[in-house]
């Protein structure tokens, strides 16, 4: 059997040893931080996998939230048929979205969702029934421990935490199988050349719309999980600056590999919880942008590929010699 | 009427000003085939540094010895435009320099990165030397509130005139650069075809620093004329962008004059388009122009006035 990588072995131990060393509102910051991975991975499907360069995964993670706060306070639906709900909700958003992707490419196509995640948050204002408006809106319905799992009330943080990382988990296996496969292998050869893939009989259509899809429900879920976590939405949360941050922090991690994910999900998770230990800046988003910046030039793959090269498994198949050029188009 | 008049002469007092950062988008873009992200706060940066010339206790960097520098300081409002500006032609030329003629040949992605990256830095970095709190940073023309001709009940008010006049005025100097000087032969050389341009010995990496600094230098008026209209913060050019990107896509991202028409039918929809259609408040009036970019780039992707390229496979 093949070694688990490092990175998720890192990544597991700090996910077990988190509930133990920090207090419930603690846990509960972090708990925000990791089901942004979610997002991260978005990012990773879209841009690493698909070629779909996309600036405005915040945008999905908005719309995740929001459609989960309506489907479980309006509807009334409970926890577990809202959560998939918003997946397929944003999914179909995303593909829409998607379907312009068709004929719009490489840099434009930057521009476009960088517009995206700019408007999105007053655009969310203008429906108030669902977004709660100017003021953001409370949700009422609260995920607590079921008794047979023998945790308290004020233990409920643990439970949440426990079941979002569940579903973290179960969407990164997820989207690893979907990658590997035959989906996967059809969008890295859109990414590599769109002609000679429709040359191989790949629907450039389906694939190109099915990725964004997928990358905005990845997006979707990570913002429902976070209507679990905290009960309040607000267009405050998803501005510009959200995306950013997804997108930096999947380029820092490695945009081209399941592994850079995580990297770029430790980063998420790692910058802020320094920054707030040593209190340094008002605002951590300079270091991803002078990470985006570095990292371009030191290593294009990421920490991912920095670090396979330090130790000489060159695992991440150097995506950028494969590419060169490919995203203009 | 009166109304639809005022509205009129508030988006024309727009359109300028997304001409003039739409045409610093398309003079990089012509040129390298590439879309500065970064544009809007670079041009921020740079009015926030002639707000240092003009207001020099008023921010943080005070007192740190560059008042013993600078001669004079305050200065005069349109001399520290004039500092802005230079400032922002260094920063420009510097970051071609030192950020983007490295990355020649290199993936699309890697230059995209890199816009982006120094949009986020000196976003965080405005942010972190000068707060989020709004500053007035003064109009240097007569920008009082009797300062208007009155046209039936509809007000031109002199900022808008004088903004269009600087705007001409440059557009012309950039003409004049582009078709008169030894370094505008070479920069047109670049953008019909680079390879034959390097191969008769145009310095290609000389003209791009140049086009570098021109175009940030339009940026940073741009940011210092907007500045007192919109209040000077952090954040003021991320929307703007959105809406020069919008003027440059639909004039078509290679044609300047395109830009500025571009600019006038953003800005002209703008304040029109909120006016008369309830859905669209001024809230979202960023809608409108994001949609007609879309639109746009899905059946003409060259825009109204650009030029097609043939793409061989």
């Amino acid at each position: 059997m093949r070694r688990p990588p490092t990175a998720l072995l890192v990544a597991l131990a700090g996910l077990i040893v988190l509930p133990m060393v920090t207090d419930p509102i603690q846990l509960r910051r972090y708990a925000g931080l990791i089901v942004l991975s979610l997002g991260v991975l978005g990012v990773v499907v879209a841009t690493g996998h698909a070629g779909l360069i996309s600036l405005g995964h915040g945008v999905f993670v908005g719309l995740g939230a929001f459609s989960m706060a309506t489907f479980l306070d309006d509807f009334s639906l409970p926890f577990l048929v809202a959560l998939p709900m918003s997946f397929l909700f944003t999914s179909m958003v995303g593909w829409l979205l998607g379907l312009p992707a068709l004929r719009i490419k490489g840099i434009y196509l930057a521009l476009v969702t960088l517009g995206m995640a700019i408007i999105f948050p007053a655009l969310s204002k203008q429906f108030p029934n669902q977004t709660g408006g100017v003021s953001g809106r409370a949700v009422d319905a609260r995920f607590d421990p079921p008794p047979w799992t023998g945790l308290s009330a004020d233990q409920s943080v643990l439970w949440r935490y426990g079941f979002c990382i569940l579903v973290c988990g179960l969407m990164f296996w997820m989207t690893n199988n979907v990658l590997k496969g035959r989906m996967g292998r059809a969008m890295q050869a859109v990414r590599d050349d769109e002609t000679s893939a429709a040359g191989f009989g790949i629907h450039l259509p389906r694939v190109k719309a099915g990725a964004f899809g997928l990358s905005a429900g990845l997006a979707g879920v990570s913002g429902a999980l976070q209507v679990i976590l905290f009960p309040f939405v607000s267009h405050e949360q998803f501005t510009v600056f959200l995306s950013f941050r997804l997108y930096a922090a999947a380029l820092l991690g490695g945009v081209a590999t399941m592994i850079g994910a995580i990297y770029g999900v430790l980063a998420l998770v790692l910058i802020p919880a320094v920054n707030n230990g040593l209190n340094l800046l008002e605002n951590d988003v300079l270091v991803f942008g002078i990470g985006l910046i570095l990292l371009t030039f030191v290593s294009p793959d990421g920490i991912a590929g920095l670090l396979s090269r330090a130790t000489g498994s060159d695992n991440t198949k150097s995506f950028w010699r494969n590419v060169k050029g490919r995203y203009s188009g | 009427m009166a109304l639809l008049l005022q509205r009129l002469f508030d988006g024309l007092f727009n359109s300028a000003i997304y001409a003039s950062l739409a045409i610093s988008l398309v003079f990089i873009y012509r040129a390298t085939g590439l879309l500065n992200f970064a544009q809007g706060e670079m041009a921020t940066f740079s009015a926030y540094v002639g707000f240092l010339l003009l207001r020099p206790t008023e921010v943080i960097l005070a007192g740190s010895g560059l008042i013993g520098i600078l001669p004079g300081l305050p200065w005069p409002v349109p001399l520290a435009i004039v500092g802005a500006v230079l400032f922002g032609m260094a920063a420009g030329a510097g970051t071609e320099r030192l950020l983007i003629r490295p990355l020649e040949g290199r993936p699309l992605l890697s230059v995209v990165n890199v816009s982006i990256g120094l949009l986020i830095t000196i976003n965080a970095l405005s942010t972190e030397l000068w707060t989020t709190s709004p500053r007035s940073f003064p109009s240097p023309f007569p920008s009082a509130n009797g300062d208007f001709f009155a046209v039936g009940d509809a007000r031109l008010r002199f900022e808008s005139i004088g903004v269009w006049i600087t705007l001409l005025v440059v557009l012309g100097l950039l003409g004049l650069f582009l078709h008169r000087s030894k370094a505008g032969l070479a920069f047109r050389a670049i953008t019909a075809n680079r390879e034959s341009a390097q191969l008769v010995g145009v310095n290609v990496g000389r003209t791009l620093l140049i086009g570098w600094a021109v175009a940030a230098g339009l940026g940073a008026l741009a940011a210092s004329l907007v500045a007192d209209a919109v209040l000077l913060e952090p954040n003021m050019m991320i929307r703007l962008l959105i809406y020069s990107f919008a003027a440059a896509t639909i004039g078509g991202l290679d044609s300047p004059g395109g830009a500025v028409v571009g600019a006038l039918i953003v800005g002209l929809t703008q304040t029109l388009v909120p006016g008369y259609v309830p859905f669209i408040g001024t809230e979202i009036s960023l809608l409108p122009p994001l949609v007609a970019m879309l639109i746009v780039l899905l059946v003409k992707p060259t825009g109204l006035f650009g030029s097609r390229r043939v793409e061989r496979v």
